[in-house]
């Protein structure tokens, strides 16, 4: 077998296994999504059916009828979209700093973002609650924002990325050129980071997307909720309402599916980018 | 960038920021509700008052229960811009009370409540502090058992069981097992695993029947009132029904919804079950019938807060006008939560939905009890749970009196340990 | 003289993030800790001191010591399918990136990331069903005795396992993605040139070049792990007639502790020890993984 069959044979063997990892992760959503689609009579078999035998359109019409899904999708584009500029641009700057400037202050100031990443957003955000409601800013995409500027794994994930791929020599270089600082992380670091950047878009975008605990205390009028705090309004006292929350939710992916492509395109470009390095 | 692009790209953001700022009007009332299916009720309630309040705008917000609990805590303790109408079990709404975080409700609504021809002495109290009330009471969740008649007869069973005994004896001949013995079918769906709090909760109305109680008041303060023959009773039926006989599994489905597919003969649940089984099941079979002694009711009423003197006072007359009996049997209709106003007449939802007889027309010998309104009441119910758990799957249990008197003495002790650091533990 | 221009240049850039830092992060999780030596029921105008008793019950509290004990086994084991999982699949996949299926694989891998849990949830209630499960399924099909996976102690603590793992691998592989992507290629083609093949330059030249890029999985994998408790939340709940054991975790302890219990300043004293004992465990982490570059 010559050299090229193998490999030939070698990436279909691979594909297969990846089709078959992928529908595996796929099938809990294979399932919502049909559960979308089912009647509350079918919703309550056991085992659940993977095909809807009966499948209506009941679900969707109700949720997009009854609920202004529209909107709170918006409100979370709108937050999420914002969210992502502020914690690219501190992070990006930040991420670099703490990569190549180990100064002790430096470090100590990592350390400490590091360390908020450990205690969850939900056990300290009262007193940031409380700040918020002084500034007047509750029920505002401006008051979500508060909880949502900065991340601290976004600056860690920038240090670690300028640290495997960004080497000291290039920056030396540059300095013995006589560039300035912001020269350099604009023309020079910047632009090898893009894939990492890309990537740090698409988990910003999406924490905003899917946080819940933050947006429930902020935003308590049903028209400016965000996405995830609205799917809340299935569920009532002591049941939730399955198949409408499912219908709700398999809409919500079509956006979130389409985010990520469009995002992702950007990252794989990032290869053109950081390849002229070497 | 020109001086006036800037300048708009600056007025755009700013309005972006801003989207969905709802600003307060003079005449708004908020509905903060921790039961989403009400919110067609209070949209009539709002309705019926348009011609009294032409401007009167009502928004109605409700989300799950523990989010609900959470945004009151955070909204009265930083203080609610709008007027504001909060749903709250009375236990709840004690502790924002005591903390002078809600007010008195004023001398119109006061004489309302206080008639003894709109409310019974119990739900009176339960909208009542130190003597002065607080707020409206609107509805209640309270348990009755519900039983598949066609699995009765097909047992040779008549009625519903009457007596704990007769529970015992009726799961037993309820339950369908495979070739092994192992149970298909359920006689009588227990409450053994899931969040905490509920465990307890279950574990108490079967204490009730039994004449038992959770906890003891005495005075003010109160202590474990479960370390006896009471409890050993309760405890040793649910631990025969799991471990001895097998009439139920921790693994076998439970609670509505395996009612609702065949998979148990009877269960013990609140009135919502009828609306949702209307929904999912409604080809099933069932009746419903009261509990031999009586049964937890856990009554909610209606507080008001924040916002201008004139909004409350409409806020007020909504909370009024939420106890009209046309929008209360609307309620009990269409909801299947029960209102707590007496005097009003449901026997045409009965006569239709005779589900809800068990609910509405009850013996009068019933005996309700409540969960007291005591700080640490979670935490005692939780902790109480986990050693429920666990006793309710321990083999070694069964048919042995003493060590499941233990198991409730460990625990009450702990119970009597939470009481004691609250400062509400009786001697 | 250079060294004192490149300082100030760092100080001054990392301020204006650092100022935000100091915001909305530092300020409220200090003003929380800080209640960890008081009592404070959320309401009440008065916290009374009450110096180490908060942290003294909570070492004679079973049930904290319980949710101690199932958050480190959920981080751990979490970490321990994630990253060695990550790092394959994403290397496959990078190694198929011409294939026309690459942007499905990236896709279908990450989107359980982002989708909400109460409804999938469901579908997980399924997969681990003690009668008509598929797991007891194929199981059982294998010659083994169908397990109650949700109900058993041990059993249900796995089942949050795999329920993160499945959430978290999207986010890895989507990690070592930009990795192998940023790895220099000319060392590649050199080690090709060698007679390397695939499996030898993935063992011997990416592994130990995006040690960086695991440094970083593993640390927020480990205090993703320690943070679980939605996880936790919804296989427990009794939608569709289906409960489990409720597993009790650090941060369900926490939120229980402070909202219903109302004992914020015994919450904030389970946060402090939460704090120690996972920035310990980052420490060590940096340490076991310094070496070239994996600062």
């Amino acid at each position: 077998m010559s050299a090229k069959a193998r490999a030939r044979r070698t990436n279909f063997l691979l594909d297969v296994t990846l089709f078959v990892i992928c529908i595996l992760l796929l099938t809990p959503l294979i399932l919502l999504i049909a559960n979308g689609f089912k009647t509350p009579q079918e919703m309550l078999v056991w085992p659940p059916t993977l095909f809807p035998k009966d499948p209506t359109l009941e679900n969707f019409h109700k949720v997009f009828t009854e609920t202004p899904l529209l909107q709170w999708m918006l409100n979370s584009f709108l937050f999420a979209l914002l969210s992502t500029v502020a914690i690219v641009a501190t992070s990006a700057l930040a991420g670099y700093i703490v990569g190549k400037f180990p100064f002790r202050a430096i470090n100590i100031i990592f350390i400490l973002f590091l360390a908020t990443a450990i205690i969850p957003f939900e056990v300290y955000m009262i007193p940031l609650y409380f700040q918020v409601k002084a500034l007047g800013l509750l029920n505002s995409v401006g008051g979500l924002l508060v909880g949502y500027l900065v991340m601290s794994f976004g600056i860690f994930l920038i240090r670690q990325n300028v640290i495997a791929s960004i080497p000291d020599e290039l920056l030396e270089a540059a300095r013995i050129d006589g560039a300035g600082e912001l020269w350099i992380f604009w023309y020079v670091v910047l632009p090898l980071l893009r894939g990492p950047l890309a990537a740090l878009a698409v988990l910003a975008f999406f924490q905003a997307w899917t946080a819940f605990a933050w947006p429930i205390i902020v935003m308590t009028r049903k028209k400016s909720f965000t996405i995830e705090v609205g799917l809340a309004n299935f569920q009532s006292a002591y049941t939730v309402d399955l198949s409408l929350l499912s219908a709700a939710s398999a809409a919500v992916m079509v956006p979130s599916v389409l985010a990520f492509v469009l995002l992702r395109r950007n990252f794989v470009e990032g290869i053109a980018a950081s390849g002229m390095k070497e | 960038m020109t001086k006036s692009t800037r300048s708009r790209a600056l007025k755009t953001a700013v309005g972006l920021l801003l989207a969905g700022t709802v600003t307060a009007n003079a005449q708004d009332v908020v509905i903060w509700g921790g039961f989403p299916e009400l919110t067609g009720y209070y949209e009539r309630v709002a309705e019926s008052l348009s011609g009294k309040y032409p401007d009167l705008n009502v928004i109605v917000e409700p989300i799950g229960l523990r989010d609900h609990e959470k945004r009151v805590a955070l909204g009265l303790s930083s203080g609610l811009d709008d007027a504001t109408i909060l749903e709250l079990i009375g236990s709840t709404a004690n502790r924002y009370i005591v903390n002078d975080l809600i007010q008195p409700a004023p001398k119109g609504v006061s004489t309302f409540v206080n008639d003894d021809s709109n409310f019974e002495a119990f739900f009176q109290e339960t909208a009542k502090v130190n003597g002065k009330v607080y707020g409206v009471p609107v509805f209640r969740g309270q348990g009755a058992l519900f039983y598949n008649t066609d699995m009765l007869a097909a047992a040779g069973l008549e009625g519903p069981p009457t007596t704990m005994d007769e529970y015992d004896e009726y799961a037993a001949k309820l339950t369908q097992r495979d070739a092994d013995g192992n149970p298909t079918v359920s006689g009588w769906s227990l409450r053994l695993s899931g969040g905490g709090g509920g465990i307890a909760e279950k574990f108490w109305i079967n204490l009730h029947q039994y004449g038992g109680t959770l906890l003891e008041k005495d005075g003010d303060n109160y202590r474990a009132g479960y370390a006896n023959e009471h409890g050993l009773a309760a405890l040793k039926q649910y631990v025969d029904a799991v471990s001895g006989v097998k009439t139920v599994t921790v693994e076998m489905p439970a609670d509505a919804a395996a009612f609702q597919r065949e998979q148990t003969a009877m269960f013990i649940r609140e009135s919502w079950v009828i609306g949702d089984t209307a929904k999912k099941a409604p080809d099933l079979n069932y009746k419903t019938a009261v509990l031999p002694r009586g049964s937890i009711a856990l009554p909610v009423n209606l507080y008001v807060s924040g916002g201008s003197d004139e909004a409350q006072a409409a806020a007020w007359d909504f909370a009024i006008a939420a106890n009209e009996p046309e929008h209360l049997i609307w309620m009990l209709d269409n909801v299947g939560w029960l209102p707590n106003r007496s005097g009003v007449d449901y026997s045409g939802v009965v006569a239709a939905k005779p589900q809800f007889g068990a609910f509405v027309d009850l013996p009068e010998d019933y005996v309700f009890f409540t969960l007291p309104s005591i700080e640490p009441i979670n935490e005692i119910l939780t902790r109480f749970a986990a050693h429920l758990v666990d006793a309710y799957a321990d083999e070694s249990l069964v048919g042995n009196d003493s060590a499941m008197l233990e198991v409730l003495k460990a625990s009450a002790e702990e119970t009597n340990k939470i009481l004691n650091r609250a400062g509400i533990l009786a001697n | 003289m250079l060294r004192r221009k490149q300082f100030w240049f760092a100080i001054m850039a990392i301020l204006p993030t650092f100022a935000i830092f100091g915001w909305v992060r530092l300020f409220p999780i200090i003003e929380t800790l800080r209640l960890s030596m008081h009592e404070w029921n959320l309401l009440s105008k008065n916290k009374p001191f009450v110096g180490f008793q908060n942290f003294i019950e909570l070492f004679s509290d079973n049930q904290f010591m319980d949710a101690l004990t199932n958050t480190a086994v959920i981080a751990f084991g979490a970490m321990a399918v994630t990253i060695p999982m990550s790092m394959v699949l994403a290397a496959i996949i990078y190694h198929r990136t011409r294939s026309r299926f690459s942007g499905f694989y990236e896709t279908a891998v990450f989107i359980p990331h982002v989708v909400s849990l109460v409804p999938a949830a469901m579908a997980w209630k399924w997969i681990f069903d003690a009668k008509l499960g598929p797991l007891n399924a194929i199981i059982m099909g294998l010659g083994g005795d169908a397990l109650p996976w949700l109900f058993d102690p041990v059993l249900s603590v796995i089942c949050i396992i795999f329920l993160v793992s499945w959430q978290t691998l999207g986010y890895g592989v989507l990690i070592y993605l930009v990795g192998f992507r940023n790895l220099p290629k000319s060392v590649f083609e050199a080690a090709q040139l060698d007679g390397a093949n695939g499996f030898q330059s993935f063992l011997y030249m990416s592994v130990p070049l995006l040690k960086p890029i695991t440094l970083y999985v593993s640390v927020v994998t480990l205090i993703s792990g320690f943070n679980v408790y939605a996880q936790a939340y919804v296989l427990a709940s009794d939608t569709q007639g289906a409960p489990g054991r409720q597993v009790r975790v650090l941060v369900l302890d926490m939120l229980e502790n402070s909202f219903q219990n109302f004992r914020v300043g015994y919450a904030a004293a389970e946060a402090v020890i939460l704090l120690s004992i996972v920035l310990l465990l980052t420490m060590i982490q940096f340490g076991l993984l310094r070496g070239k570059g994996g600062r």
